[in-house]
């Protein structure tokens, strides 16, 4: 186990290498000076060229590329370029955001996703089947910015009880954090709950007419300890699988949440650093939702195993 | 007939384009010009206003953008301010600057007794300071408008002495904008580049926070010198790009103000009883360049464009007879902006030439003449760079309709901001959406635009007649004779049909009915230092 966690750690550190140089060089290769993009509106050739020099904008991009990595290495992401404020400021006061709004989305998806899906699978053919398949159907075509300005209208300005947008940190209010996010993990939720309900039902179906189901059905088993402790657990392999991709989808996929309830996470920085050419934050914000990416994937694989004890992960016999 | 087709056709399109919004309104239903509301106010309390996008950086010198402007009017009071009806006012000054015979000595008094946020008193010295960082920061903003002060001394304790290389009337104007802020020198030292993170002026607010791209809160300043008018312990500043996301914040309640509302926008607000409006007029433009010298680049010198629109001023001339401005304002902004034909807006402190109602009507018979006379091969493919908003794309749409039955084939290519500007300013374009925020001083409108190598003349415009009058627009103090210099360069200017003017925004304040003392000019500021919730 530790020989596969050090080689993979070791492939994650090399992956997001290569990552770093590509995002580098596909930032760079966006069109739009970000000089232009910073001046704006007022744009004097004098400040344009001070602004070039001042980002180091000037130099190759090999130059360019050596100076953020040795300075990223230190733990100094750079400055924005357009509020002047240190980017890992940025991304520590974004990150617990998104953090928050993927968990409880997270969790609203495997409460929900997995509880339809298994009544789903269990009660194969009745009407609480075609509930769940109609409600997850729904759940995968509604776009979520249209579901967002529905749930705003609809609750926000209706019921007082959730708030329109904004954020406020869980340990200043807890109250006013969970009326601001409840809103936001139910759009960005709705879609992956569906997709987890469908892989939980397509699983459980397969388990269900397996043969260990059969004998442990046999041996006298309680039809809760069939499903729970049997049919379930081995289904949920394919669920964690699709959970841990979906994850990543959950990090980088929050912008359009954000903007509409304009929660200051991941997405939103990353919009802004995009119209701004903020390169500084974009390369870091990217490369930091690339990091997320790499580590769900190494956890997922680990919790394979402790799902599914049969699987064995690299170096055992 | 032609202009019943193109409304029909103009009208579709916005309907198609725009969910079929609705389209009855008219400016009659949003009113005349509200800038206050001056029911008493109680003490306490903090308001949210939100910004269609987040400010740059909170420093005076390298701040760029108008939503940066609204900031600061809550923080960093300036040296002059425009009052309720854009007249130039005194604010940190004590008078208005007085000038020698021969402008070139402007003289400055500043207030006495007043002190910055971080508790240093401001004197002369600290202004000096101030206006001699703006003029020589590198990457300063503030450069260009600064760059004609030669000196800039404290002569005695509350005396400020600026030397001009030449005369230089928008001085004033100038000095009631973010070159007019004084920052406090201990901050200055203390953190040189990296004050835009503890921003310290005088203000009825000082700086607490910011967390980039969700707010900047400011509180009451104890050590301002008019504290007894401020009601309000804090404001908080939030951009919120999305209209309609402002919008469902202001109806909530989440938020109390939103600044820069779209017409569409303003429309669905005043179906709701609890929110009210302000608005005043704007003092820029916006309008479309065409692009009839650019070939190396802003700052170089002109040359020829080999298209027919480039070359030939009469095809441009065309263009413009072809377009209805009355009709983009109505079928587009539902009516609520004003048409404009010229560089400097009737807000402006001195505001000569084309009143929206002299505007060249739309003459089609006469676009195709000019087309024939000028020996183009008909339809003229135009590509026409628009911004990717709603709004710009909606101008396009009745643009492309308009102009194609005097001759031209009109294609739209939606570009994003920061390319557009790249992709303009290089020479890259036909014609392309252009617009200006505004400035109180006529000169603020028209040097960088319209001379020639200007550091906004992206559309390569090189005329000595019109360099000439800008010069003398310049250097003429008096306001009558300036008047006159600016009405014939706006003439100038129409003829060249580089730059065509198509309308004015108007700025639309939206807030709850439960806060009052908001003040909005024409410079299209939301003032909140005397702002509170009502009793």
């Amino acid at each position: 186990m530790t020989k596969y966690l050090l080689t993979r750690l070791r492939q994650s550190l090399i992956t997001l290498f290569l990552v770093s140089m590509v995002v580098f060089a596909g930032i760079r290769a966006l069109p739009g000076d970000p000089a232009l993009a910073l001046a704006g509106e007022e744009r004097s050739p004098e400040a344009l060229a001070a602004i070039r020099e001042s980002y180091g904008l000037n130099d190759n991009i090999v130059v360019q590329y050596a100076r953020f990595i040795g300075h990223a290495l230190t733990g100094d992401l750079g400055t924005s370029s357009r509020t002047g404020l240190p980017v890992s400021d940025a991304i520590a006061q974004a990150l617990p955001v998104t953090l928050e709004l993927a968990a409880l989305s997270l969790l609203l998806a495997v409460v929900v996703g997995i509880g339809a899906g298994v009544v789903a699978a269990v009660r194969r053919g009745r009407p609480e089947e075609w509930l769940a398949n109609a409600i997850a159907l729904i759940g995968l075509s509604i776009p979520t910015f249209w579901l967002g300005i529905v749930l705003v209208l609809g609750l926000a300005i209706a019921v007082p009880v959730f708030a329109a947008s904004g954020y406020v940190p869980f340990g200043t209010d807890p109250v006013d954090n969970l009326r601001r996010m409840v809103l936001p993990a139910i759009v960005l939720g709705s879609g992956l709950a569906a997709v987890v309900m469908r892989q939980t039902r397509a699983a459980m179906l397969d388990s269900l007419s397996a043969d260990y189901v059969r004998t442990a059905r046999a041996k006298g088993l309680s039809r809760r300890e069939v499903i729970g402790g049997h049919a379930l657990r081995n289904s949920l392999v394919t669920v964690v699988t699709v959970l841990g991709l979906q994850l990543g989808h959950l990090i980088s996929g929050a912008v359009v949440t954000e903007q509409i309830f304009v929660l200051p996470g991941f997405g939103k920085l990353t919009i802004d650093a995009v119209f701004t050419r903020d390169y500084a934050t974009l390369q870091a914000v990217v490369l930091c939702t690339s990091a997320a990416y790499i580590l769900i994937n190494l956890l997922v694989d680990v919790i394979y195993s402790v799902i599914d004890p049969r699987i064995r992960l690299g170096g055992a016999r | 007939m032609r202009r019943k087709t193109v409304a029909m056709v103009a009208v579709a399109l916005v309907s198609l384009t725009s969910g079929c919004a609705s389209l009855q309104s008219s400016a009659t239903e949003v009113g005349g010009v509200r800038k206050t509301d001056e029911r008493s106010v109680r003490d306490g309390g903090t308001i949210t206003v939100a910004l269609n996008s987040d400010p740059d950086k909170l420093d005076p010198t390298l701040a760029q953008t108008l939503v940066g402007r609204t900031v600061f009017a809550g923080m960093c009071e300036k040296l002059y301010d425009i009052d309720e009806n854009g007249t130039l006012v005194p604010q940190l000054a004590a008078a208005l600057p007085t000038t020698s015979a021969d402008g070139l000595t402007v003289t400055v008094q500043v207030r006495p007794g007043l002190t910055f946020s971080d508790g240093t008193a401001l004197d002369a010295e600290a202004v000096a300071t101030s206006l001699l960082r703006h003029r020589d920061l590198p990457g300063s903003a503030r450069g260009t408008e600064l760059a004609p002060a030669r000196t800039i001394e404290a002569t005695g304790p509350h005396t400020v002495r600026i030397v001009l290389d030449h005369p230089y009337v928008p001085l004033t104007g100038v000095l009631a904008d973010r070159s007019g802020m004084v920052m406090s020198p201990t901050a200055l030292k203390k953190y040189g580049k990296n004050f835009t993170n503890h921003p310290s002026c005088v203000g009825p607010f000082r700086f607490v926070e910011r967390v980039g791209g969700d707010r900047i809160v400011l509180e009451k300043d104890p050590h301002y010198y008019d504290a007894a008018k401020v009601h309000l312990d804090r404001v908080i500043y939030k951009p919120i790009p999305d209209g309609n996301v402002r919008l469902a914040n202001l109806r909530s309640g989440d938020l109390q103000i939103g600044d820069q509302m779209a017409p569409v926008d303003v429309q669905s607000a005043l179906t709701e009883p609890k929110l009210q409006l302000f608005n005043s007029p704007s003092l820029g433009y916006q309008g479309i360049g065409i692009n009839v010298g650019n070939v190396k680049g802003l700052g170089e010198k002109p040359g020829k464009i080999d298209t027919p629109l480039g070359r030939d001023v009469r095809v441009r001339e065309a263009f413009e007879l072809a377009i209805d401005r009355d009709l983009i304002n109505k079928v587009v902004f539902q009516g609520m902006y004003e048409p404009a034909c010229g560089p400097i807006s009737p807000q402006s402190a001195i505001a000569p030439g084309v009143p929206p109602q002299d505007c060249p009507e739309r003459d089609v018979a006469k676009a195709k003449k000019l087309l024939e006379e000028a020996g183009v091969k008909t339809p003229v493919k135009i590509e026409l760079k628009t911004s990717t908003t709603p709004e710009q794309g909606r101008v396009g749409q009745v643009l492309q309709a308009m102009v194609k039955e005097a001759g031209f084939e009109l294609s739209l290519r939606p570009t994003e901001y920061a390319t557009m500007l790249a992709e303009t300013d290089a020479g890259k374009y036909d014609v392309f959406t252009s617009g200006w925020s505004g400035r109180l001083d006529p000169d603020g409108n028209v040097s960088n635009f319209l001379k020639t190598a200007g550091a906004m003349n992206a559309y390569g415009l090189g005329d000595p007649e019109i360099d000439r009058l800008i010069a003398e627009g310049r250097s003429v103090a008096d306001p009558a004779e300036r008047a006159g210099i600016y009405d014939e360069l706006t003439r100038k200017v129409q003829d060249a049909h580089a730059l065509i003017y198509l309308y004015r925004q108007k700025n639309y304040v939206v807030a709850n009915k439960n806060v009052a003392g908001i003040r909005v000019y024409g410079d299209g500021l939301v003032r909140v230092t005397t702002a509170g919730y009502t009793r």
